[in-house]
């Protein structure tokens, strides 16, 4: 079980989260809903350990993680797909999901996750992950990245963002591959129809939690209030 | 290939050298157009139809010319192979390089200097390019641990022309190296420069890349990429000049630096015609920290993390 306890953070003398606390139990997965400029990515980098707590803790399993580095984290299941995936230079999308070789896949789960994000292999794998793919491109390829990992937490920022029409159904093969390798995700999102696709959710507006439970009544609660709410003023 | 009988064991040696670096050593086929160099002689020499090798000996070094007919198209590469098996001297070689019109060909140059402790490497390309002729230089090194190298290229890129220059110095010490390549472009000529450099412990690097847009609509891209590690130091000039109508050039410097390294990218853009246009990007410093850190959230060391960016941008891979 991955949980955030009483997390503050600031940054540069502005409160960007106040007292979060989030559970996120094996297997289930959440979305954290909010609109933009809410503190959800935030969250999303304090639970990889990109960003330190100004107070509170990160408990994995009962266990204070909040000093492990990203690294160390990720050795301990926990990965995540950036909102904006960085570009790399001269390694192909082949070379990336194998992390250079570090990963012992065959071609065929190469190509399993690669067409499951809807990326053809024969048309992908030796592209480079670098500028001349589209940004729905290396989101897809971050995706098929994550999937070969098979975390036992994935957190994915915005997996919808950049993508075309079809990223409603892209979201809905991910979160059930995932489910099937007993994944949790918690995806970040603003899109209450993506929010929908997970089992719980957390609404979070004004680094603050508005509402959680099951995503539904969360989604209800974010249409009824969201655009009346005064957290988002600060 | 006509090998001098007296130099054999030191054409074999080479061929061995070739063979411990993974290089291709079906260059030395009978089929590929090739001079082989060692120290101030011409060990081997081959020509093909449409392409006349010639070299002479000079003091301490060699010179040739190679001379590409018109139309001629190539299916292998021709073979410039510079090599010095000794530890210490000097040896300088100039190449002379004129490629008629309509000529597609490709070279491949490898300049072998396995066992350099104390060695001065100068060498001198003249390359002219034909209207409407391409031409694909490359140009890798093997380099010991003492090597000085002076190179300086000129490349006239006739009218509808193009050339493609690529040198790769990764895998050895660059310790002392000076690359100077100045190129002037005729109308409608392309050119692509593609320079990538590893520096470690004390090496010093200085590439100076130069490209004269003459030519009207010619296009020009400078793409530099160096990796600076410990002591070393490294500094990169692009310049490129748009004279002609539409010419457009871009320059691209990209600059790693780990551990006391000193890295410096100077561009210089100047346009005299305003139908040209001229753009520049540079990077500069240590490795972008979100490559890193998504790299690290799939559980790699930030030292596996910088090592497989550093191979993507020197090409290792």
């Amino acid at each position: 079980m991955l949980c955030l306890r009483n997390v503050e953070y600031s940054q540069n003398g502005r409160r960007i989260l106040r007292s979060i606390n989030m559970t996120f139990r094996d297997g289930m997965s959440y979305s954290i809903l909010g609109p933009n400029g809410a503190g959800k990515s935030t969250i999303a980098r304090i639970l990889m350990g990109e960003l330190r707590p100004t107070s509170g803790q990160v408990l994995l399993d009962g266990e204070d993680v909040t000093g492990l580095s990203v690294t160390e984290r990720a050795k301990r299941g926990i990965s995540m797909a950036w909102q904006e995936p960085a570009r790399y230079e001269g390694i192909t999308v082949r070379n990336y999901l194998t992390l250079g070789g570090k990963l012992k896949i065959g071609e065929d789960g190469i190509r399993e996750v690669l067409e499951l994000v809807g990326l053809p292999y024969e048309l992908y794998a030796h592209r480079f992950v670098d500028k001349s793919l589209s940004g729905g491109e290396r989101k897809r390829v971050e995706l098929a990245s994550l999937l070969l990992l098979k975390p036992r937490y994935a957190i994915l920022d915005e997996p919808d963002s950049g993508l075309d029409i079809t990223a409603g159904k892209l979201i809905e093969v991910i979160l059930d591959r995932f489910r099937k390798c007993g994944t949790t995700v918690i995806l970040i999102t603003h899109h209450e129809g993506i929010a929908l696709k997970t089992d719980f959710a957390y609404f979070v507006c004004g680094g603050r939690i508005v509402r959680k439970g099951f995503s539904q009544e969360v989604v209800d609660y974010y249409r009824k209030t969201c655009r009346r709410c005064s957290f988002a003023e600060g | 290939m006509t090998i001098k009988v007296d130099l054999t064991r030191e054409y074999e040696a080479l061929v061995e050298a070739y063979q411990r670096e993974g290089l291709d050593t079906s260059l030395f086929g009978d089929r590929i157009a090739a001079i082989i160099i060692s120290g101030d002689k011409i060990i081997g020499l081959n020509n093909v139809p449409g392409v006349e090798i010639r070299g002479e000996e000079i003091e301490k070094g060699v010179r040739a010319e190679v001379k590409i007919a018109e139309g001629v198209e190539l299916p292998f590469p021709i073979h410039l192979c510079t090599g010095y098996l000794k530890s210490e001297g000097y040896q300088r070689v100039i190449f002379d390089i004129n490629v008629g019109k309509n000529s597609k060909v490709r070279f491949t140059s490898h300049c072998i200097f396995p066992y350099a402790k104390d060695f001065t490497h100068e060498a001198i390309a003249r390359i002219k390019i034909g209207e409407g002729s391409s031409v694909l230089y490359d140009d890798e090194h093997v380099h010991g641990e003492g090597v000085r190298m002076v190179g300086k290229t000129e490349v006239e890129v006739g009218r509808n022309a193009r050339y493609t220059g690529k040198f790769t110095l990764t895998k050895h010490r660059a310790k002392e190296l000076k690359l100077e390549m100045v190129a002037r472009l005729g109308e409608r000529a392309v050119l692509e420069i593609e320079t990538k450099v590893k520096a470690v412990k004390d090496d010093c690097v200085e590439m100076k890349e130069v490209a004269y847009l003459e030519g009207a609509h010619s296009r020009a891209n400078l793409r530099s990429t160096a990796i600076a590690f410990d002591r070393a130091k490294v500094n990169v000039i692009n310049e490129a000049y748009g004279f002609g109508d539409y010419a457009k050039g871009h320059v691209e410097c990209h600059e790693i630096v780990k551990g006391d390294a000193d890295v410096q990218t100077v561009p210089l853009l100047r346009v005299k015609n305003d139908k040209a246009e001229l753009t520049h990007e540079a990077s500069i410093g240590r490795i972008n920290e979100a490559q890193l850190i998504q790299l690290m959230a799939k559980g790699l060391t930030e030292d596996e993390a910088a090592e497989l960016i550093i191979k993507g941008l020197l090409g290792e891979w």
